[in-house]
């Protein structure tokens, strides 16, 4: 035996071929993970800085007022004495009353919808919003209460949860093309909220109903069981004993489908979008008015303003201001959701 | 309380309600108060309702896009039918020479730009010096686009000719509408309103049009065609026998190639004047070639009433693969190593922070991914794509701002949440025993994952791949905004710079075309037609995964 060889301990051991492999792919595995976080980082990043300098202001208010509560004008820029003014379409009209003579000759160049606001399309949002979550939840949570409580298997409920599933995979200008043929043309609807309304609601109908049975489904058997054998009725047992501990979960993913419902663009192009109206949603002659009317939204905003208009100086504000109000309106929607979720996840172990 | 009767009633007694046997009275039947319903079996039938809202809703859309879509065929086909009648497709056997001509009219002018290039460029001549060492070369250029000229006169005769004839047509049916609309008005009016419609109908002269002895004038140029073409192909072959000689040898080899293309050309003169002369007027349109138009068509032109509207949905097709092959391309690998990253080597803490921001990523709108493409993503490509020391990468720099790369990019952002959730269950839902099994046997967690875990849920990750690839196929807003919009097939001849190409896609021309179309039109139709095949496609990718899923799902236990 040669006396100058020292067995080592195993532990000691230079780290073999197989676990520096490793640490490389796990390193190249984490890098690229890191890399599509900070790729969505950037985006937030580049449109909250630039939108953020549209909203927020240095002085008193802190926010830009005008820019959420008026509607969107032209913005006429020209050059008099040798300075760049820039106005929008109301200012302007009453400018040139009083500088008519001035104003002869020179050159104005026009924006369409880069002066005023987007306080319509804030509240053109809202509204369709609004109106769809209320359809589809409502048919949503039945229909997931029916599946969850009722329903036994079958060819009925196979065909259905089919249906489902494949309804969840139809690309969104589909169901846009599909409310088109259907609310706007053949029911005769017209542009209108109501068909938006319905439009979104049967969008996001299969991820309410899914997300809902989920919750209803994690509900312990127990708790329907021990009701039952009390003498109650099974819908009794469904108000008293399944929904309330269903509740969070369903609401969770009702915030989650809102966020997805005001972020699409494509369902309300060519159902309830209006590029530009000069009436707020409210002012109606008849209350019925009210449904089949037509309302801008902020998704179909920014395309119109990031597609029909120049890209400059004097469009980017309200370029970047809308898609800021949206992004981050939309991204708040679903932190709450997410945030929501961990918090009901920790709280509710069966 | 339930006892058996006894069947002794008093006699002083209202004779009482039967009393039933327990199993008599489990065993009746409950008669409700809502059309024989209990309240729970009412009930039961309200969600039920609900439930089947979604059958109805998928069924209503498949009526609704289908009902909307079938009339394009009929429509498509006598569109053709008109095109052969009035000898417009006769026409366009011959403008398609014309084109090939100018086609090396072009290329002889870009490969002078090229040369002057190279000369003011890198040999430092003034550009006055370059142009009158090129003089030569142009004068050769214009010669040889004269040398069409006899062709191009006949063709703009020949245009005339054809497209007044289809303009009398269209007027005819437009004509032939307003009369049917008028008796139709008819039938409702009150009888003097009626007469005078009658007469107003009447007044409609609508002309028939005998397509046979209208097309002759067209037919009679075939003899005119072929000796314009025999004198053209004179004068090329002696052009193009007697090129200008220059001492750069790659612009020499440019000529040599120009001498080939004039040879390619003689031989499509021919199959052209052959064509013409075997080309039918009678020759009966079949059904299915409405049909093959559309979904092997290689042109969308729509709405140039004057000559003829083609709807072929090959160019967005490809242009929709394309962006979405792309997309995939980034978004697999990132997503899928995030899922394995986060599941098998991520510290709790890290899970925690990475799992809420990937779906955070995925409540994106659309809108504002494109938006931003416009305003940020596009332009930094094509600056980055300028710098001289990326000119090795094929396609750079990059013409166009917007195309098919900047979309992917945004779009494989898009895919990535969905991939990375699905796949990240998928990898979840491998039994823990797999890979302790492994472990224990001596595996490190890199074998153990690339032989244990990912493997078996491979079905899981292909499933996610599959609905990755159905979300950038129906993804709007990104390839309205990003992807170019250039109604062309991508030209793969040019090999990976195909990538960098402007596109238009399947679901970018309906949103784009929708708003603006006539209802009813043959065009309106067509985009219903592609929402047809969007919904086919859809389907398509649910069923494949669904079908992955369940064959190669692991049996645990």
């Amino acid at each position: 035996m040669n006396p100058t060889h020292v067995t080592v301990p195993a532990i000691f051991a230079r780290p073999t071929l197989a676990k520096r492999v490793e640490s490389v792919i796990f390193t190249l595995l984490r890098l690229s993970t890191y890399f599509v976080l900070l790729c969505a980082a950037f985006i937030f990043w580049d449109i909250g800085t630039k939108g953020g300098a549209v909203i927020f202001q240095k002085s008193a208010p802190f926010i830009n007022v005008p820019f959420l509560t008026e509607a969107p004008e032209t913005l006429n820029v020209f050059e008099i004495n040798g300075q760049k003014q820039t106005m929008g379409a109301r200012a302007f009209r009453q400018y040139k009353a009083q500088h008519a003579d001035e104003l002869k000759g020179a050159h104005i160049e026009t924006y369409v919808y880069s002066a005023g606001g987007i306080f319509p399309n804030i509240v053109g949002t809202l509204l369709l919003v609004a109106g769809s979550m209320v359809i589809a939840l409502v048919l949503g949570v039945l229909s997931a209460i029916y599946l969850s409580e009722y329903a036994t298997d079958g060819p009925f409920i196979r065909f259905l949860r089919l249906s489902i599933i494949n309804l969840a995979g139809v690309p969104s200008i589909v169901f846009g093309l599909f409310g088109f043929g259907l609310f706007v043309i053949a029911l005769d609807f017209g542009v209108s909220l109501l068909a938006g309304w319905l439009t979104m609601a049967f969008m996001v109908l299969p991820i309410i109903i899914t997300a809902s049975e989920e919750a209803l489904k994690a509900v312990p058997k127990g708790y329907r069981e021990g009701s039952l054998a009390l003498g109650a009725t099974k819908f009794q047992t469904i108000m008293t004993n399944v929904l309330p501990y269903a509740l969070p979960g369903i609401l969770t993913s009702s915030v989650l489908s809102i966020a997805r419902v005001a972020g699409e663009t494509a369902p309300i192009m060519f159902t309830a979008a209006f590029v530009v109206r000069d009436e707020l949603p409210w002012q109606v002659q008849k209350w019925t008015d009210f449904f089949f009317q037509g309302v801008m939204a902020l998704p179909y905003h920014i395309y119109v303003v990031a597609t029909k208009i120049p890209q400059n100086e004097y469009t980017r504000d309200v370029q970047y201001g809308t898609a800021f109000v949206f992004l981050f309106t939309v991204a708040a929607i679903a932190l709450t959701a997410v945030i929501l979720r961990t918090r009901l996840r920790k709280k509710y172990k069966w | 309380m339930l006892m058996p009767s006894l069947g002794m009633p008093a006699a002083t007694q209202t004779p009482a309600a039967p009393r039933l046997t327990t199993q008599e009275a489990l065993l009746r039947k409950r008669t409700g108060w809502f059309f024989g319903m209990t309240g729970d079996q009412f009930v039961k039938y309200v969600f039920q309702g609900n439930a089947a809202i979604s059958i109805v809703v998928l069924a209503l859309i498949t009526f609704t896009i289908f009902r909307d879509a079938v009339g394009f065929l009929p429509q498509n086909h006598a569109n053709l039918v008109i095109y052969r009648l009035a000898g417009l497709e006769f026409v366009d056997i011959f403008r398609e020479q014309v084109t090939t001509h100018s086609t090396i009219s072009r290329y002889l002018a870009s490969a002078r730009e090229q040369q002057r290039d190279r000369l003011t460029k890198k040999e430092g001549l003034s550009p006055a010096a370059a142009m009158a060492q090129l003089a030569v070369f142009d004068d050769f250029a214009n010669r040889f686009s004269d040398t069409i000229s006899d062709e191009e006169t006949i063709l703009g005769t020949m245009t005339d000719l054809a497209s007044s004839l289809k303009e009398r047509q269209t007027v005819g049916e437009d004509l032939a509408e307003g009369k049917k609309k008028l008796l139709a008005a008819k039938r409702t009016a009150t009888p003097e309103r009626a007469a005078e419609l009658q007469k107003q109908a009447d007044e409609i002269q609508i002309e028939t049009i005998d397509f046979k002895t209208e097309i002759q004038p067209l037919l009679a140029m075939r003899p005119q065609i072929l000796e314009a073409n025999a004198k053209l192909l004179v004068e090329m072959n002696a052009l193009a026998a007697n090129v200008p000689k220059f001492p750069d040898p790659a612009f020499t080899r440019k000529l040599e190639k120009f001498q080939g293309f004039v040879q390619a050309y003689a031989g499509e003169i021919k199959t052209a004047e052959a064509k013409m002369a075997a080309w039918d007027q009678t020759k009966p349109v079949g059904r299915l070639e409405a049909f093959n138009a559309f979904a092997f068509g290689r042109k969308w032109i729509t709405g140039s009433s004057s000559w003829q509207d083609w709807y072929g949905v090959l160019p967005l097709l490809s242009g929709s693969l394309l962006i979405a092959f792309l997309a995939l391309l980034i978004a697999i690998p990132l997503g899928v190593a995030a899922a394995v990253y986060v599941n098998q080597v991520a510290r709790p803490a890290e899970q925690k922070f990475i799992k809420p921001y990937i779906e955070f990523i995925s409540a994106i709108p659309s809108v504002v991914l494109g938006f931003f493409g416009i305003a940020m993503l596009g332009e930094t490509l094509r600056r980055v794509s300028q710098s001289p020391s990326l000119d090795w990468v094929p396609g750079f720099p990059i013409a166009e701002r917007l195309n098919a790369t900047t979309a992917a990019c945004l779009l494989a952002l898009m895919a990535i949440p969905t991939i990375f959730s699905l796949a990240e269950d998928a990898i979840n839902n491998v039994p823990r025993s797999f890979r302790e099994a492994s472990l224990a046997l001596g595996a490190t967690r890199l074998q153990t994952m690339i032989h244990i875990t990912v493997p078996a849920a491979l079905s899981g990750i292909m499933a996610a791949i599959l609905l990755g690839f159905g979300r950038v196929v129906g993804e709007t807003m990104v390839v309205l905004l990003c992807a170019g919009n250039r109604i062309e097939i991508p030209d793969f001849s040019k090999g990976a710079g195909v990538i960098f190409q402007p596109v238009h896609t399947m679901t970018g021309i309906i949103a784009q075309e929708m708003g603006e179309v006539v209802r009813d039109s043959i065009h309106y139709r067509a985009l219903f037609m592609i929402g047809v095949l969007l919904f086919l496609i859809s389907l398509l990718i649910n069923w494949l995964a669904q079908k992955i899923v369940r064959r190669y799902r692991i049996s645990i236990g």
